[in-house]
């Protein structure tokens, strides 16, 4: 038996100095392979910027390798440009095989690849992929999700909004990547957004109410303002931050009186946004919240005295029972 | 005689099948780690970094530095961090009672003015003397206190974050620039996470400019050249490995990243304990499965840190030693997670290995060492059994150490010269041939010393980043 | 007789080489001459030995950050009067308040356009 143990270990141990062997020639061809791609990239590279810049190219002939690396110079370069470079990034790429791969490769059964493809149409730019990207957000694959997510900002497709509020309440894609999403959508997502505030669930209402305090106009002040009085607090307090961005002089009343919320995280986002509006008449209420309300709305109350009027703030700072709060936005003031 | 030899030969065998155990479990983790790492990397063509970025609703992180003594290194370091990529990040440095002139420096370094910050106090912590905030970056706080360890620091660090997450960081430890946004991604996905952590691994050797890594060198001098393989395995073939077997029970202390709330909760960092790291994670743990709050704790594969390695063997064995005393007290604290179904896998599989595996293994390595050449001595054991004995003890290891080193270059950074990948494949020849077993050594000493009742820290002299190298104390 | 005017230079900082390269492309065809550094120590350092007419900072840079950066122009009368466009990702607010406070004339975000980004060079120059 233990001789059995011993030819196996050895076996084993054979076996093994074959398998380091074959991974080191095949991490020497892959490194020899990636110096090529680098050297051909580096060449192509003048002809990507022409191409995402607008001007004028002679049409080369391109081998399919030459192709496959512009795509992905061009791919990569979609990521830090926006406006009309990505119109043209969508032209160069509509009807090319590299398109046409990556659409098809949605429906891989690898779930890497999916996420993969879903991410790349996002750099290429075709609006046409809209409607399949769209499916994947049903992907069972988390990554695949996010991908799609995220590319489906980088379209700026408006079909989109909906969808993606609605991960935002269901948590399928993360938070950070389905709100960028809709931020970079824009104002295609406010018809959607003005009837998502009126919806049932609390939750779409109150991602709805946020997104408007970023995309809005003065138009969707009233409907943040109603928002304000929401029997759900999640969303009078988004509403309170909204009205905050939206810098809505009318709001300042509502806001002065959500100071008297019984939730305490809608007497912050209240007391926040009065900062932001810069609203005089809500600095006694504000100096009362900043020296007995609970430690975070007394916080945010100090912060936005400080604001709203800063000479108001040191004097309230100096007034004996101040509190820590004033205290120290009184000292940062100075900083 | 015979009661010699069939001791000898059971002691011998029982050590065999341990490690044959042993390195089948490592052989598992290692297969796992493979087609893990592989989709780590295949996950790079779809991450959403840009837009996790530039999202106004990523969640802000508070970076806390625990700092005593550090007056050589501290500005650096504190100015690495500041440069951190993260859309909203802030750094509390807690400056420990040093009685050097750490909070000077940082005084005329960053422009410090005192401030009258409102503070909670949630956990109970040494004195406050003042909170200072930089006239030139407002997201860089400088906490006063007066001495009290350095989980007592991290508390007061807990106190003052203002940042949904926490980062707890070594003051010595070199971030990378990217590695916030790197671990923040389990986060994302689920709020069930409370903990990641990422590779650690050595920065002896490496070149050093402005608190960030430029060359990545492995260490040129054998024993910190062991170390940085046995960290390269630890992370990639272990702690990677966890993820799908029940999470990880250990952070390391020198870069984890945590949420605020379920760490105040959990009560914080305990000051009696050596294994302050691992014990606020294993606590975490428990109380967010009790609530049902999230106790999920994953490993990112990324390379994440950089830390500095013990040169010389007496500091080493006192870290060993203090390692493994922390181990031990851990997991006599939270005994009672030992094989209870409660807590799932981390009761049935992740505390069990800790305990059986990790704790005892030194124990079993050397009584079987003894076992096997006393028994070759007095013919009770002969040669083909040494010799399959140190195969598999020894042999095995070797292959599972190279196997996971050509992992790493094959899927991560790895070292860039095919010099450096040799040196470290040449170096972990020398594990099995005298550096496992001292280690063991000191381990053993260190459960011995723990049962006994030894509690304190060691003292590990610091080299600065630029690796230049001190006398040790 | 015609005097060809030398064409203005503009500095360009980020540690992206994509974007280096994409505004270096359009400035170049707009008709200025690109001088580059990829972090902020080296920014400031080439800001003092060419005096550009204008300078593109990233806000997210190694070693020196954009704000950081901006702060040491405007502290340094030799750079003093060079504008500065800062380019970012980031989307909080308070961080182009910090910019403008920094001394910066003008603030783009990430993902730009860079036709538009060299319209906004030439206006910002045009106001000098």
């Amino acid at each position: 038996m233990l001789e059995a143990l011993g030819i196996g270990a050895l076996v084993l141990a054979v076996l093994s100095v074959l398998f380091l062997v074959a991974l080191v020639l095949r991490r020497t061809s892959l490194a020899r392979a990636e110096r090529r791609r680098n050297e051909l990239e580096a060449r192509l590279r003048p002809l990507a910027l022409a191409l995402v810049d607008g001007d004028e190219v002679e049409e080369r002939e391109l081998s399919a390798e030459e192709r496959a690396i512009l795509a992905e110079a061009i791919g990569r370069l979609s990521r830090s440009v926006s406006g009309e470079a990505r119109e043209r990034i969508g032209e160069y790429f509509a009807g090319t095989e590299a398109y046409t791969a990556e659409v098809g490769a949605l429906r891989d059964h690898r779930a890497w690849r999916r996420a993969t493809a879903a991410y790349r149409l996002g750099d290429m730019g075709c609006p046409e992929a809209v409607p399949a990207i769209l499916r994947r957000l049903d992907d069972r694959d988390p990554d695949a999700r996010a991908a799609a997510a995220r590319s489906l900002g980088r379209l700026a497709a408006p079909e989109a909004a909906e969808p993606l509020v609605h991960t935002l309440v269901s948590g399928t894609v993360p938070r950070a990547i389905a709100f960028r999403a809709l931020l970079d959508i824009g104002p295609g997502t406010l018809p959607v957004l003005r009837t998502l505030v009126h919806d049932p669930d609390q939750d779409v209402r109150a991602s709805a109410i946020e997104l408007l305090g970023w995309l809005g106009d003065a138009s969707d002040d009233s409907a943040v303002i109603e928002g304000v009085s929401d029997p759900a607090a999640e969303v009078r307090a988004r509403a309170a931050g909204a009205l905050g961005r939206l810098a809505s002089a009318d709001g300042a009343d509502v806001l002065t009186r959500a100071l008297d919320d019984r939730i305490y995280f809608v007497r912050l986002h209240a007391a926040r946004a009065l900062g932001q509006v810069g609203e005089h008449a809500a600095i006694p209420a504000l100096v009362r919240q900043a020296r007995e309300d609970r430690f975070e709305a007394a916080r945010a109350a100090a912060e936005a005295l400080a604001r709203i009027d800063p000479d108001a703030l040191l004097a309230a700072a100096d007034e004996p029972g101040a509190g820590p709060h004033l205290h120290e936005a009184a000292d940062l003031l100075r900083v | 005689m015979s009661w010699f030899h069939t001791l000898a030969i059971a002691l011998a065998t029982i050590t065999l099948a341990y490690f044959a155990a042993l390195n089948v479990v490592y052989l598992a983790f290692t297969a796992i780690a493979w087609r893990d790492l592989n989709r780590h990397l295949r996950a790079r063509g779809h991450a959403p970094d840009d837009e996790i970025f530039s999202s106004p609703v990523t969640p802000p992180v508070s970076v806390l530095v625990p700092a005593y003594n550090e007056e050589p290194t501290i500005v650096e370091s504190v100015r690495s961090l500041l440069g951190l990529r993260y859309p909203l990040h802030e750094v509390i440095v807690v400056n420990d009672g040093s009685s050097d002139a750490t909070l000077g420096r940082l005084r005329e370094a960053f422009d410090l003015v005192p401030v009258r910050k409102a503070l909670r106090v949630l956990l109970p912590t040494a004195p406050i003397r003042g909170v200072y905030v930089s006239r030139r970056h407002h997201h860089l706080w400088v906490v006063d206190k007066e001495n009290g360890g350095k989980a007592d620091a991290l508390n007061v660090g807990l106190d003052v974050a203002g940042g949904e997450l926490v980062c707890a960081i070594d003051s010595d430890t070199l971030v990378e620039a990217d590695a916030l946004q790197r671990m923040i991604r389990p986060f994302l996905v689920s709020s069930e996470v409370v903990a990641v952590g990422g590779t650690i691994r050595a920065v002896n050797g490496c070149e050093v400019r402005a608190g960030r890594v430029v060359k990545e060198r492995p260490p040129r001098r054998l024993l910190p050249a062991l170390q940085a393989v046995e960290y390269l395995r630890a992370f990639l073939a272990g702690r990677l490995g966890w993820n799908r077997l029940g999470g990880n029970l250990v952070i390391s202390g020198a870069f984890g990243l945590f949420r605020r709330e379920p760490m105040i909760e959990a009560g914080g960092y305990l000051h009696e304990t050596v294994g302050e790291d691992m014990e606020v994670v294993v606590r975490m743990r428990r109380r967010g499965r009790r609530a049902g709050t999230g106790e999920q704790v994953v490993f990112v594969p990324d390379p994440v840190a950089w830390t500095e390695v013990p040169e010389r063997a007496r500091i080493l064995a006192r870290q060993r030693d203090r390692w493994h005393r922390g181990l031990a007290d851990v997991l006599r604290r939270h005994q009672g997670l030992a094989f209870n179904p409660r807590y799932g896998r981390v009761g049935l599989l992740v505390f069990p290995y800790f305990l059986l595996i990790e704790l005892l293994a030194p124990v079993v390595e050397l009584v079987g060492i003894v076992a096997v050449v006393l028994g070759l001595l007095f013919g009770a054991v002969n040669i083909p059994f040494a010799v399959l004995f140190l195969l598999v003890a020894y042999g095995f290891g070797l292959l599972l150490t190279a196997w996971t080193l050509v992992l790493e270059q094959w899927t991560y950074r790895g070292y860039g010269r095919l010099r450096d990948r040799v040196w470290l494949l040449f170096v972990s020849l020398f594990e099995g041939l005298g550096y496992r077993q001292m280690t063991a050594v000191w381990r053993l000493r260190g459960l011995i010393g723990y049962l006994r009742g030894r509690r304190e820290w060691g003292v590990m002299t610091r080299s600065g980043f630029t690796g230049d190298e001190q006398p040790s104390a | 007789m015609s005097e060809t005017l030398p064409a203005p230079l503009v500095l360009v900082a980020d540690d992206d080489p994509d974007i280096l390269d994409l505004v270096r492309y359009r400035l170049e065809r707009s008709g200025y001459e690109v001088a580059t550094a990829t972090d902020g120590v080296e920014a400031v350092r080439l800001a003092g030995e060419l005096t550009p007419a204008l300078a593109v900072l990233d806000v997210m840079m190694p070693s020196l950050d954009g704000l950081e950066a901006t702060r040491r122009l405007r502290n340094d009368p030799a750079t003093a009067e060079i504008p500065v466009i800062l380019l970012t990702a980031k989307a909080q607010d308070a961080d182009v308040q910090e910019g403008f406070l920094a001394g910066a004339d003008d603030y783009i975000r990430k993902p730009f356009s860079p036709r538009e980004l060299s319209a906004r060079v030439q206006a910002v120059l045009g106001r000098r």
